[in-house]
């Protein structure tokens, strides 16, 4: 205990501000009441409260000050030290601010004079703050503010008190709530800032009283319990500057005025950019969980400063004349960006860890309770490792992961092959591909690229930025991620963890799980980790009317992210809607329920409608060019035909061998003949493979491949793979119960037969993969086609002839390239082939083209490249042929410069003379030297733009069915492709995946919706 | 469990329509074309005359820089100098050229080649032989040319020739001062043809020519199936022979030889089994005993050759020889013969050969030509072209031609093949590794 002498040299003076209190200010004004060294005065503000605040204060005989209901705490503070008689000598005179939702505890203002007593140059003195509700809970000891406006206490969220930063502590400010203060510095500082209604006038008043050079401590053994009413928003905060009555404005709002007004100059653009920039990020976190009004004040708030700067500029004259030290005086007790950095980490991997791993609710026991029956003096007996692989989950993963590593080795590294392309070296450059309204591929295109090349440039973006190394990964563990993705709802289907992770691990090896990896159907694969998910979070698809909104467009959003990569989601789709609103109509003709049918249409177009939009205007270009939807991403490789995929094998390139034959279709076969849950799911299931055999039956020719080649089916197989999966496993859990009580039958039998498939058909698959499979068309390589001397010239075409391996024989095909490889994502905007340049390669080949290097040129085809191996005849052919003149001859091939003049951007003279322009990749800017006309040998596309000074040239269409611009006078001119309409297409797909994202994230609460039951 | 049945057969017909509606998708699409052949130009002093089947096949000069080309409108064509490049589409077109009361020669109009062999032609003081290389195609080409002599193989001759254009080169420039010649003309780029010209002289004196028809590549066994042979007169010497033959590879090659004609088969003596060094072009003298106006040898070696028979003949007084040159088997095909009426013959174990003769009057028919070993057979002097329709196994020809300027010899083989080139398409796969 203090010197009672000492102490009472000081007095103190309590100021209770009052706003609506009622709730709290009972044992406010008890707990003042019972200090242990009592108050020499007490007087309270009141701001007008509507609630019984005034009655309790006269009943407790305080005296009260009315002040206006939009007084601010500064303010109604202020107006309380005037009504305090004069300082008087001798004496050193305190106030002690007390919130009317505070409680000091009865030794807190005790506690407070000691920690000042041998502390001259303290001019204000907080304690530690704890929770109103929950009394263990620590609120503050000591405040600060980050240089990005939050209110900085250096404590975790919800820590326990258990003394760990007790002590007296030198800090920043404290908070007002039970703040001890100076009376002649409050006074000699000006008191509270006017302009700080409410909110961090603690921080801007103990930032003043340290650069007046005074100091501010935080004495913790003095403890005071806050309900922090206004910041939980547990009352209406009506100070004036309160816009809209938003505490959460104003305290952004007043953090920026904080740091603007008491920074030093040069620092003041920096915290410009940072106060900005991180409120636009909360703005962007609050709107993902739906808070668009605590979003709106976050930019409202720098917004509201911004327009007013006088205010801030008043404000730092005024503190400039009374500072004594310089600001940076404080950087000492500003929070390092590191240290706010791992708070914020530290949060968000709370928050996803509390997402992932949810309390259970189950209070933990003493070990005690459970060796309450044992006998101590008993050894125990040690858990062997070996028990863990005995796990059914153990066991299948590592089984699985073992002979996927063996079956991929030879694809750890670039990976290239089947239907897969060379992928980019980084996200950038499918970022680029993306959101480039001119694709350099073939003639050129102005398609939309398909939005699953943003989605793989977002995950490259994680990975580190490689896009190879994000596929090698996704491939290498694709068949782990599908067992994962399996599991996860088999085992909402039974408890028995032998059945769930058996029928996971026959997922994972299915024939169109072995067949999507092996031949590089990104699609497929990502279709077959993604596609367990769906049922798991639509369980009611009949009553599809007691999913939440939320739900229906969490699904939308994954059903979005599968369209993206193959539009034949759509149709799986549109089939399953139509049944299903079919078997609506029909519930409606019998229960004549409007509301319900209503509401079933409704979500139900939601699903179909969501994802069509969201990968609009790709969705919508298919709706023009139907065969896109049937179309995988890659390059078009021929699936098998209908005897194979009616065994749920898609066929083709590194598929199994048709003797490897799966038990699904048996397991599909068997359930339908089964009655409940096992046969609705076969009845999907035969549904989807009824759909895979029609559409193997048919031949496309698309993604730059104009020979038509039998679809791939994989994503139909997928529905049927995943559906026979369920269904056995439905079956079984259902026929262990029944066999363990039964006598020997034929479901022993049937069961035995199953099991018996199933174990036969894992073992050879596996057999399969490690050995012949490891050989499949997917592998890592680093060749290239073009040789790297046709790629010094930028943007030079050189029309490519090649033997490739189709449908079993080699044929000589061709293409036109820029100077190089074709990359991940360019088969699916690929133009179709322009049938002049088809006509003439056909001519160059039989040796009848005496005018295709003409037709060649004229395309702007530089180069023609026969690429090693081919038949010497070509070669013969082409030597023969007038307008080639051979300009290498090396291992890799032959190449032959195409004579006249021609490139990307050709002037045409009136006489017919060509003059060849400098043009870059996309756009250009060159000087014509005379008047003519302007070739441009790309693909026609009305967003090609020439402009010459200032003015747009007319565009015509050539002979060729090229663009072509008159130029009527010699100067400058710009090429340009003008991506509006592209830019436009992404702003939309931009918000329209942030709306569905917020619509399916979870929502946040406000604060005062948080129940006091939940605070306590 | 009536659901379960409609799913069942939904699979069923699903099944059932995909194999039905599978349309087998031709992974490949083939163009069949003859290529336009040539005709060799017309050297100084030199007259020539090119039979074609049709008043409406088109032509165009070599040297004419369009590439419209115009028809013929007559089947026999004098040539004034430059080569022709003709669309026979699938006939062979045949020249026939002669030196004024010198000798005369027939050569076919033959389709771009990757390699051809003549076998004949000297660079010795006598000589007045020519090789013609032309260049059809719109891009300059580069070709090597091999020379074989009595002496070995000479030393590669490489020549550039700018687009559409020919070069004649004296068979004495290739090994100056060697009696025998063997010439292999390999375009190395380029839409190359060659014609050769033996031409012999002494002093003012000719002593006759013709053209030296090539082979496409060596072979082990060669059949030459028609070689003049002229009976001798009382007291005259029997027509003289000369076999040229050349083993090209490396190794020395053993070859026999077979004299095929109406008086029989037989080995002549000293041509069983004779060694020939490789690289060296040797010739041995065929003096057979025999009545016939013509015969034929069957060569077989252990390694691969190319051989030629150079026969002398007398014509009006003069002296002059023709070339034979072995044949490939007969296949169908059609050659334009207008005006030349040849006297073509078979060789074959057993000859059935069906031909569609069409006349100048546009009539048609069809002679069989059947026989043992040899068979003979004139063309009427109206006919404009012969269609081998059907040939029997192993069945080779050549024809003989008399004129009053001399005799020569052409070999019946399409001048140019069917051409059956597969139609790329446009496919992006091709620009992946």
């Amino acid at each position: 205990m203090a010197d009672k002498a000492a102490l009472g040299r000081h007095r103190v003076s309590a100021i209770i501000v009052s706003h609506d209190g009622q709730a709290w200010l009972p044992e406010t004004v008890a707990a003042l009441t019972s200090q242990t060294r009592p108050l020499d005065y007490i007087v309270a503000v009141d701001t007008a409260s509507k609630d019984s605040t005034q009655q309790l204060l006269k009943s407790a005989r305080i005296p009260i000050i009315d002040a206006d209901r939009n007084t601010g705490f500064g303010e109604a503070v202020s107006m309380g030290v005037k009504s305090l008689t004069p300082v008087l000598a001798e004496t050193i005179e305190w106030i002690w601010l007390i919130h009317d939702d505070c409680a000091p505890s009865p030794t807190a203002l005790e506690f407070l004079l000691q920690a000042v007593e041998s502390r001259p140059q303290v001019a204000m003195v907080g304690p530690k703050l704890l929770g109103w509700h929950d009394r263990t809970r620590l609120l503050e000891a000591g405040v600060s503010i980050a240089s990005n406006g939050a209110r900085w206490t250096g404590l975790e969220e919800l820590e326990y008190d258990q003394g760990q930063h007790d002590g007296i502590h030198d800090v920043l400010s404290v908070s007002t709530a039970g703040a001890l203060i100076r009376r002649e510095i409050f006074e000699e500082i000006g008191g509270f800032d006017k302009n700080l209604a409410l909110f961090r006038d603690d921080v801007d008043f103990g930032w003043r009283a340290r650069v007046a050079g005074h100091t501010v401590i935080a004495a913790t053994s003095a403890v005071v319990f806050h309900a922090q009413a206004a910041a939980s928003e547990r009352r209406i905060v009506d100070v004036e500057g309160a816009f809209l009555h938003r505490p959460l404005l104003l305290d952004r709002r007043n953090a920026a005025y904080v740091l603007l007004a008491n920074s030093s100059w040069w620092m003041i653009p920096w915290l410009v950019f940072q106060l900005l920039s991180s409120a636009m990020a909360r703005s962007v976190g609050y709107l993902l969980i739906k808070l668009p009004g605590y979003a709106s004040d976050e930019l409202l708030a720098v917004a509201s400063l911004i327009v007013k700067p006088t205010l801030i500029v008043k404000a730092r004259k005024d503190r400039k004349a009374k500072r004594f030290v310089s600001s940076r005086i404080v950087s000492a007790y500003i929070p390092p960006r590191w240290s706010q950095l791992r708070l914020s980490t530290s949060h968000v991997f709370e928050a996803i860890r509390s997402r992932l791993l949810p309390e259970s609710g189950l209070t933990s026991t003493s070990i005690l309770d459970s060796l309450e029956d044992e006998d101590l003096l008993v050894p125990t007996k040690g858990v062997g490792w070996s028990n863990l692989f005995k796990k059914p989950e153990v066991a299948g993963f590592i089984i699985l992961s073992v002979t996927t590593l063996i079956a991929s080795r030879m694809r750890l590294g670039t990976l290239i092959g089947g239907a897969l392309p060379m992928s980019p070296v980084g996200a950038h450059d499918l970022w680029k591909s993306y959101f480039e309204s001119w694709h350099q591929v073939g003639m050129g295109t102005s398609q939309a690229a398909p939005p699953w090349i943003a989605i793989l440039a977002l995950c490259a973006s994680i990975f580190f930025g490689k896009a190879a190394f994000f596929l090698t990964i996704l491939f290498l563990l694709a068949p782990i991620l599908m067992m994962w993705s399996s599991l996860r709802l088999f085992k909402k289907i039974t408890e028995n963890t032998w059945i769930s992770v058996s029928a996971s691990f026959i997922y994972a090896i299915s024939p169109v799980a072995i067949a999507a990896v092996n031949s590089g159907r990104l699609a497929t694969v990502v279709a077959l980790i993604i596609a367990p998910q769906i049922p798991i979070l639509l369980i009611h698809w009949k009553e599809i009317e007691s999913h939440s909104w939320r739900r229906i467009f969490l699904i939308s959003l994954l059903l979005a992210v599968l369209n993206s990569f193959a539009l034949s989601v759509m149709v799986i789709l549109l089939g399953l809607i139509l049944f299903a609103l079919f078997g609506d109509y029909r519930s409606f003709v019998v229960n004549k329920s409007r509301p319900l049918f209503l509401e079933r249409l409704k979500k139900r177009l939601t699903l179909l409608l969501v994802p069509l939009l969201l990968t609009a205007p790709y969705s919508f270009e298919a709706l023009l060019a139907p065969s896109k939807f049937l179309r995988e991403p890659g390059l078009s490789v021929a699936g098998g035909k209908a005897h194979l995929v009616i065994l749920g094998n898609p066929g083709g390139i590194g598929s199994l061998p048709w003797w490897l034959i799966s038990p699904l279709p048996l397991i599909l076969c068997v359930a339908l003949f089964t009655s409940g849950k096992a046969k609705v799911i076969a009845l999907f299931g035969t549904g989807f493979l009824s759909a895979a055999v029609f559409f193997s039956s048919f031949s496309l020719a698309t993604h730059g491949d104009s020979a038509p080649s039998r679809i791939w089916v994989g994503i139909f197989l997928v529905g049927a793979t995943g559906a026979a999966c369920m269904a056995g496993v439905v079956i079984l859990d259902r026929l262990r119960a029944v066999l363990i009580t039964s006598h020997f039958h034929f479901r022993h039998i049937l069961a035995a037969l199953l099991l018996f498939f199933a174990l036969v058909y894992s073992t050879l698959t596996l057999g399969w993969s490690v050995t012949a499979g490891a050989n499949s068309p997917l592998q890592n390589s680093v060749t290239t086609v073009m040789p790297a001397f046709l790629s010094v010239e930028k943007d030079t075409k050189t029309l490519v002839l090649r033997e490739i391996k189709s449908e079993g024989s080699n044929s000589i095909q061709y293409y036109i390239s820029r100077g190089k490889d074709i990359a991940l994502g360019e088969p699916d905007v690929a133009p179709p082939q322009v049938s002049a340049i088809a006509a003439a390669t056909q001519a160059l080949i039989d040796g009848s083209g005496i005018s295709s290097s003409k037709v060649f040129a004229d395309f702007g085809i530089k180069y023609v490249f026969v690429k090693t191996p081919f038949d010497r005849n070509i070669v013969r052919t082409i030597d023969g042929l007038g307008g080639f003149t051979r300009a290498s001859a090396t291992s890799v091939g032959v190449v032959w410069r195409v004579e006249g003049v021609t490139g990307r951007l050709v002037l045409i003279g009136k006489d017919g003379d060509r003059e060849l322009l400098e043009a870059g990749e996309i756009g250009a800017r060159v000087i014509v030297t005379h008047p003519g006309k302007i070739l441009l040998t790309e693909s026609y596309d009305r967003s090609w733009l020439v402009l010459q000074n200032g003015y747009r040239l007319e565009r015509t269409l050539s002979e060729l069915g090229l663009p072509m611009f008159i130029a009527t006078q010699s100067g400058e001119i710009s090429l340009l492709h003008d991506g509006t309409i592209r830019r436009a297409w992404l702003s939309y797909q931009i918000i329209a995946w942030i709306v569905v994202v917020i619509a399916a994230a979870p929502a946040g609460r406000r604060k005062r919706e948080i129940s006091e039951k939940e605070l306590a | 469990m009536k659901r379960s049945i409609v799913a069942l057969l939904a699979l069923a017909l699903s099944f059932t329509l995909a194999t039905l509606l599978t349309v087998t998708t031709k992974s490949s699409d083939f163009s069949e074309t003859y290529p336009e052949v040539v005709c060799p130009p017309t050297l100084n002093g030199l007259s020539s005359q090119i039979s074609v089947a049709s008043l409406k096949t088109n032509y165009q000069g070599l040297a004419t820089k369009s590439t419209k080309t115009i028809p013929f409108n007559v089947l026999r064509y004098p040539v004034n100098k430059d080569s022709l490049v003709v669309s026979a589409l699938g006939t062979t077109p045949v020249v026939w050229q002669s030196r004024r009361g010198s000798w005369a020669g027939g050569a076919l109009c033959t389709g771009p080649i990757s390699s051809q062999w003549f076998v004949g032609g000297s660079s010795d003081v006598r000589t007045r032989g020519q090789l013609i290389v032309i260049n059809s195609g719109l891009s300059a080409a580069i070709i090597d040319l091999n020379t074989y002599s009595e002496n070995g193989e000479q030393p590669v001759v490489s020549i550039n020739l700018v687009a559409k254009s020919f070069k004649v080169i004296s068979l004495d420039s290739l090994a100056t001062g060697d009696r025998s010649l063997t010439v292999q003309v390999v375009p190395r780029s380029g839409r190359i043809n060659a014609f050769m010209i033996d031409e012999l002289g002494a002093g003012l004196k000719a002593l006759g020519g013709d053209f030296v028809n090539p082979v496409n590549s060596s072979a082990k066994t060669l059949v030459i199936p028609a070689i003049p042979n002229q009976i001798p007169k009382g007291g005259q010497k029997p027509s003289a022979h000369i076999l040229r033959i050349v083993a090209p590879s490396n190794v020395d090659a053993n070859f026999s030889l077979e004299l095929i004609s109406k008086n029989g088969i037989f080995v002549p003596v000293g041509f069983d089994s004779r060694s020939i060094k490789a690289g060296v072009v040797t010739e041995f003298v065929l003096s057979p005993k025999i009545i016939a106006n013509s015969f034929a040898v069957r060569i077989t070696s252990d390694e691969p050759i190319v051989a030629a028979i150079s026969s002398k003949l007398i014509t009006n007084g003069r002296r002059d020889f023709v070339w034979s040159t072995p044949t490939s088997a007969l296949t169908p095909m059609k050659m334009a013969v207008t005006g030349l009426s040849p006297l073509i013959d078979f060789v074959g174990d057993s000859i059935d050969v069906k031909i569609e003769v069409a006349l100048v009057n546009g009539k048609k028919s069809i002679v069989t030509i059947r026989g043992i070993d040899v068979a003979t057979w004139q063309v009427p002097i109206t006919a404009r072209s012969i269609t081998i329709i059907e040939a029997s196994r192993e069945t080779h020809a050549g024809a003989l031609i008399a004129s009053i300027n001399g005799f020569g010899y052409i070999p019946i083989t399409p001048g140019s093949q069917l051409t059956k080139v597969e139609i790329p398409h446009s496919n992006i796969r091709v620009l992946n590794p």
